[in-house]
């Protein structure tokens, strides 16, 4: 099922055009990965689809609407995210900072009802972190407070989980763990994921479709067996072919 | 799955924590506040004994109170004011100065912890940003310029002037805060401009007749002295609406310290709370300043206090201890200065940067320890 549709997107900031022609559809349970160059748009891509910086042209269809007639509201009950912003409340708990996402169900004093609680608590346990619970968040490592960000925006119950380079600054060990919770969220959640990754062969084994990302090119949703047949990779950085199997030969 | 409902029941109906802490911190500090208004009312030039301050207080409210309903209760109200000395000075001077006191205290630390949001900056205050500075030289302005013509300039005249203040400066630290994101140098540039409406206020002080500074002087030393029922009234019709609407923000407050993409992302309007924070936080700092002058450090010192006392910055938390340990500040604070160098008041201001200077040095220092620069 359709969740996501972005028709004749153009992109950028003010009147300032980053790329235009942007055609792209995500279905619920389904991971679609930007990947492409530092500065190539990719964090302005996923702003704009969310809804976060205006469109200059084309729209944005959530489940069959128009992104723009949605309220704030409406839009976060839909759309969570995961952002790149460092994040550092002070004495804040884990708990507390996982709560946040139940931001646009609760009344005008955010008072939590047992149920929040629960989808709280849910949400830790999720991602693993439930032993960190009332752990100051800004004494997490890097790691655990990439999982605290994710378990407040599934806290939100999105149908539609965005997420801005969720592994940078992460070891390789926490960055499988990362993304296996995501493989395991879109399918238990039937929940539509869309990211950025820096890491192209670690994009390729968790995606379902990839999105190559370049300045000046219209992205095209393909497939990773595609996204490796086409040496997408080469292109994208601008790196020629033989100094890429080179390189890789020589480790 | 397992750890899932695990998890389920080990926390089932458990809060987020901390509201233990919080009703023992608000406890303690309303009773701090409660002990200072009372040594604040019987400590004096006259020394008036606590069961004697009990006996007419009690009298006076419940009279007070029943002076809306009957009139004859009103004239037995106003004749147990003038039956004496002590109650005179009770009723007419040293009660309306400690509630003045305690309510500005209140709002001023309020004030200071909804800039501390907006920037979200730990340094922000309405004095060290020269918020406080600007809305003294626009009430400067208007009093020297105006007060001539006019007459009389009333208390809430000053309380927009001083408004109007209020935002001119903060929308002017603004502008230099989209340049700078360092948090050092945006105080910085607080305080030199914090400065230059101090200058501007002396400069024309230096040049104005001097019946037009009469009012002036006194007045922008800062203090509580010649507070009066008037006084009270204002501060009470500007600072509760003020309150109550801080109060409201708590949800978007809250939101808001994640920073704005994750605000917006969550379905908060950012742009209009950072409007309101700012309208509001300057309606209770104009209101401190029309009422009571320039009062130092309040607005930094306080939030910080009451988030290491609560151990916490939700905001619903924070904000009820920073008014009632600011309260309690500002009317200690107020007793030292009227009474430790008596008969010679001191300015609050100068007893308030004594107790509230140290603390923000403490935490420039140990934000720069903590946090990478």
């Amino acid at each position: 099922m359709e969740l996501l549709r972005a028709e004749g997107l153009a992109i950028g900031y003010g009147s300032r055009i980053i790329t235009e022609g942007i055609e792209l559809s995500l279905e619920r349970g389904k991971i679609m990965t930007l990947v492409g160059p530092n500065g190539a748009g990719k964090s302005t891509l996923l702003k704009s689809v969310t809804g976060q910086i205006p469109l200059i042209r084309g729209k944005v269809l959530l489940e069959g609407k128009d992104l723009r007639t949605l309220s704030p509201k409406e839009t976060a009950r839909k759309i969570a995210m995961v952002l790149t912003d460092r994040v550092r409340p002070e004495l804040t708990s884990c708990r507390e900072l996982v709560a946040m996402g139940r931001y646009p169900y609760t009344g005008l004093m955010g008072r939590l009802e047992k149920e929040d609680l629960e989808k709280i608590d849910e949400a830790l346990a999720q991602v693993r972190v439930t032993d960190l619970s009332d752990r100051d968040f800004s004494t997490l490592s890097d790691g655990q407070r990439q999982r605290v960000l994710l378990a407040r925006a599934l806290c939100q119950e999105p149908s539609l989980l965005v997420l801005d380079e969720p592994t940078a600054y992460l070891d390789i060990r926490y960055k499988i763990e990362l993304l296996e919770i995501l493989r395991r969220m879109a399918k238990e959640k039937n929940m539509a994921i869309l990211m950025s990754l820096h890491e192209i062969d670690l994009a390729m084994k968790v995606s379902d479709l990839m999105l190559p990302v370049k300045e000046g090119r219209i992205p095209r949703p393909v497939t990773p067996e595609e996204f490796i047949s086409q040496n997408t990779t080469e292109d994208l950085f601008d790196i020629d072919s033989a100094s890429l199997r080179r390189w890789y030969h020589e480790l | 799955m397992a750890d899932v409902k695990k998890s389920l029941i080990d926390h089932d109906g458990q809060r987020l924590g901390g509201a233990g802490r919080f009703a023992y911190t608000a406890a303690g500090c309303a009773l701090l506040l409660f002990a200072v208004i009372a040594a604040s009312v019987s400590i004096g030039s006259v020394s008036i004994g606590l069961s004697k301050v009990w006996s007419m207080l009690g009298k006076g409210l419940s009279l007070f109170v029943r002076s809306v309903f009957s009139k004859a209760a009103s004239e037995e109200l106003s004749a147990l004011i003038s039956s004496s000395g002590e109650s005179s000075i009770l009723f007419r001077i040293r009660l309306p100065r400690t509630l003045l006191a305690a309510i500005l205290g209140g709002s001023l630390s309020v004030s200071g912890y909804l800039l501390q949001v907006f920037f979200r900056n730990p340094i922000a205050g309405p004095f060290v940003l020269g918020i406080s500075s600007g809305a003294k030289m626009v009430v400067g302005l208007v009093l020297i310029f105006f007060a001539g013509r006019i007459g009389l300039i009333s208390s809430l005249t000053l309380v927009a002037a001083a408004f109007g203040g209020s935002l001119l400066i903060t929308l002017l630290v603004l502008l230099f805060s989209q340049r700078v994101r360092n948090m050092s140098m945006l105080l910085v540039v607080g305080i030199m401009v914090g400065y230059i409406c101090s200058a501007v206020t002396e400069f024309c002080i230096t040049f104005a007749a001097d019946h037009d500074v009469v009012n002036l002087t006194s007045w922008s030393m800062g203090s509580f002295s010649g507070a009066d029922w008037a006084d009270i009234r204002i501060a009470l019709l500007v600072c509760i609406p003020g309150l109550i609407a801080a109060f409201l923000m708590i949800k978007p407050i809250g939101a808001y310290a994640l920073g704005e993409g994750y605000a917006r992302s969550m379905g908060v309007r950012v742009k209009t709370v950072r409007v309101l924070l700012i309208l509001i936080s300057s309606l209770l700092s104009a209101c401190v300043t029309a009422l009571a002058g320039p009062v130092s450090f309040v607005g930094i010192a306080v939030p910080h206090i009451a988030r290491t006392l609560l151990r916490s910055s939700r905001p619903s938390y924070v904000i009820s201890t920073s008014f009632l340990f600011g309260a309690f500040f500002c009317t200690a604070c107020d007793l030292i200065a009227r009474t430790v160098f008596a008969p010679t008041e001191l300015a609050i201001g100068t007893v308030t940067s004594v107790f509230g200077a140290p603390v923000v040095i403490y935490m420039m220092i140990s934000s720069r320890r903590n946090r990478e620069v």
